[in-house]
């Protein structure tokens, strides 16, 4: 907490389930545990948005993360190791040493940023972060509006580069035969299965 | 005078609240209850959805076996009205059975997932105007984010499903909980859009915004008919009612997710289950339906205009009717096979919720008539039907290639 912001019981219970669920993120041996944990966290974040009059962020925090995002972790974890879920061996070990670097940086930086901070005279008024507010400050042409569409074009190419890692000879089979342009795709097992299912 | 109230809660759940008079002097003032009233509304809520959980499975079964013209559980008490109980007993006293290769922790916790985010939502929804019960709102708790709230605990219900499949440690429950989490993936994005059109028009979140605006305006069913039968649908999906409910596909996975899941964990499990339906069936008529409000000709009648505008009563009528619309969808409608839900979601669902959702926006932003949305639902219904026509018609040479039939 930053210079003459009180401490209230609650802000010490919300640091201590953050932090703990962020250990157990971190050290747990199961992967699915450790999910588990990530939703615990993700779900008390969400409870401080909304003990900063952030509600709209809050509920955005557990739709987005706490339900879409770690839905495709799990989803994964099941789907690719769901044998290999419970061994618990580091995949990385080279990691230790420069994570560590990295959490005394961000240590420093948070330890600036709180000695540092200075709260504004007068707060813009939130109004529980309501997209009514929101929405014109994001989307107001003066504002963030081509920044957020530049963002939106950055994921459309990110997932069309996902679907050409899927399956590339699907898409390069045609550029490969440059003598027959117009040839399309063949059609795959999956597609002939699409007709005769029709 | 709060004292005297408190004892006259009736205790009877939900039918016992329609007996309370409806308090039709509307306050302006933002009222806020005391926290020891939220307290016993929230009981008061949970006592009702278990109570009705109770009898829905009896009303289910009855109602698939009058469907399938058989007599269904008739036998416990008078025409089977005491089978819940029964039901109750039978799976509290049965043998707790945990798989020995299971995780137990979340073999424990999933359960407690599904039915603790089941049971989070349906105090947002209004049952009547402010001060209606016993001078107290009708409902838990009034957030301004209320439909994105609904649509977080919703979709943090869903990890109840799969992390039962996952701590079974069974191939059968892990299938099961795969598909549940691929078909969340998908369809959650068409409910999310089909949501976003009544947010969009009213140009609120908040549920009682909602309802006061298709007061004025009209329900908003007749602006946004797309948007509602996409609505129904991918609240079908959500419940994993039975078009959709691949997650426990008897004939395929034995129970789905819930097959190593006996005792009371099991009927957890129901619990949940019909819970999201009854949650689902109080917010689509709050959504489409005007909510509360009685229907507003009836209101031109003298004098069922004034005996009949109870809030209770209509918001239970209307909750009855999707209940039992529902339960006919079972009964009528096969299970889908995986890809084509996997095909219906991505390629139907989100494609015409977007499209709809994007007619809606321009609609708000470039301020044209209600009446427009009115026009083009009437057409997609109209187009709907052509396509359900036509599409029906490649059917028509199969039938007669039957041996015997044809040639």
């Amino acid at each position: 907490m930053g210079v003459g912001m009180a401490v209230s019981f609650w802000d010490i219970v919300a640091a201590v389930l953050l932090v703990g669920t962020g250990i157990l993120v971190v050290r747990l041996q199961n992967a699915v545990r450790a999910a588990i944990a990530l939703i615990a966290n993700f779900l008390v974040i969400a409870a401080v948005y909304v003990g900063l009059e952030a509600r709209f962020v809050a509920m955005i925090q557990i739709i987005v993360y706490g339900g879409a995002i770690v839905v495709l972790f799990l989803f994964v974890i099941m789907l690719l190791s769901a044998a290999r879920a419970n061994v618990g061996e580091d995949l990385l070990p080279g990691l230790q040493a420069p994570a560590l670097i990295g959490a005394l940086g961000l240590a420093a930086i948070l330890i600036y940023a709180l000695t540092h901070f200075q709260a504004p005279a007068s707060p813009p008024p939130l109004q529980g972060g309501l997209p009514q507010v929101l929405g014109p400050l994001l989307y107001g042409p003066d504002r963030w509006l081509y920044a957020l569409l530049a963002v939106g074009f950055l994921l459309l190419i990110a997932t069309v580069a996902a679907v050409v890692l899927v399956e590339p000879e699907r898409l390069t089979r045609s550029t490969e035969h440059p003598a027959h342009p117009s040839r399309g795709p063949q059609p795959s097992p999956q597609d002939e299965r699409e007709v005769v299912g029709r | 005078m709060t004292a005297f109230s408190i004892r006259r809660v009736p205790k009877l759940g939900f039918v016992g609240l329609l007996g309370i008079a409806p308090a039709f002097a509307q306050a302006s003032e933002a009222s806020t209850d005391p926290l020891w009233m939220v307290g016993i509304k929230a009981f008061l809520v949970i006592f009702g959805l278990l109570t009705a959980f109770a009898y829905m499975t009896l009303i289910e079964r009855r109602i698939l076996a009058r469907i399938q013209i058989r007599q269904g559980p008739n036998r416990v008490g008078p025409d089977g009205l005491l089978q819940p109980l029964a039901d109750a007993i039978k799976s509290i006293l049965k043998e707790d059975i945990v798989p020995r290769a299971a995780d137990k922790l979340v073999f424990w916790l999933a359960p407690m997932i599904s039915v603790t985010f089941a049971v989070l939502t349906f105090g947002l929804i209004p049952f009547g105007p402010k001060h209606a019960f016993f001078g107290f709102d009708p409902w838990v708790i009034n957030l301004d984010v209320g439909i994105l709230y609904i649509f977080a605990v919703s979709e943090i219900a869903v990890y109840g499903i799969f992390l039962a499949g996952w701590a079974s440690n069974s191939k059968y429950s892990l299938l099961g909980s795969l598909r549940s989490s691929a078909a969340l993936i998908s369809y959650e994005l068409g409910l999310g859009m089909s949501l976003l059109a009544p947010v969009v028009l009213v140009g609120s979140l908040n549920l009682q915004a909602i309802v006061e605006w298709q007061h004025t305006h009209g329900w908003l069913i007749l602006y946004l008919l797309p948007a509602f039968a996409l609505f129904v649908v991918s609240s079908m999906a959500e419940a994993a009612r039975t078009p959709f409910d691949l997650p426990e596909a008897e004939q395929e996975l034995v129970g789905g997710y819930n097959t190593e899941y006996s005792s009371i964990k099991w009927a957890l499990f129901q619990m949940a289950e019909y819970i999201h339906l009854i949650t689902a069936s109080a917010l689509i008529p709050t959504l489409f339906l005007g909510g509360w409000r009685m229907p507003g000709f009836l209101t031109a009648i003298p004098w069922i205009g004034g005996f009949f505008a109870w809030p209770y009563l209509w918001m239970f009528v209307k909750i009855a009717l999707f209940l039992f619309f529902f339960i006919w969808v079972r009964g009528t409608f096969f299970r889908l096979r995986y890809d084509q839900l996997m095909r219906f979601g991505w390629g139907r669902l989100l494609p015409l919720a977007l499209i709809w959702f994007l007619i809606v926006a321009a609609v708000v932003a470039f301020k044209l008539p209600l009446s427009i949305l009115a026009w083009l639902s009437a057409l997609s219904l109209i187009g709907f039907s052509i396509y359900v026509v036509l599409g029906a018609k490649p059917q028509a040479p199969r039938r007669t290639m039957r041996p015997g039939v044809g040639d």
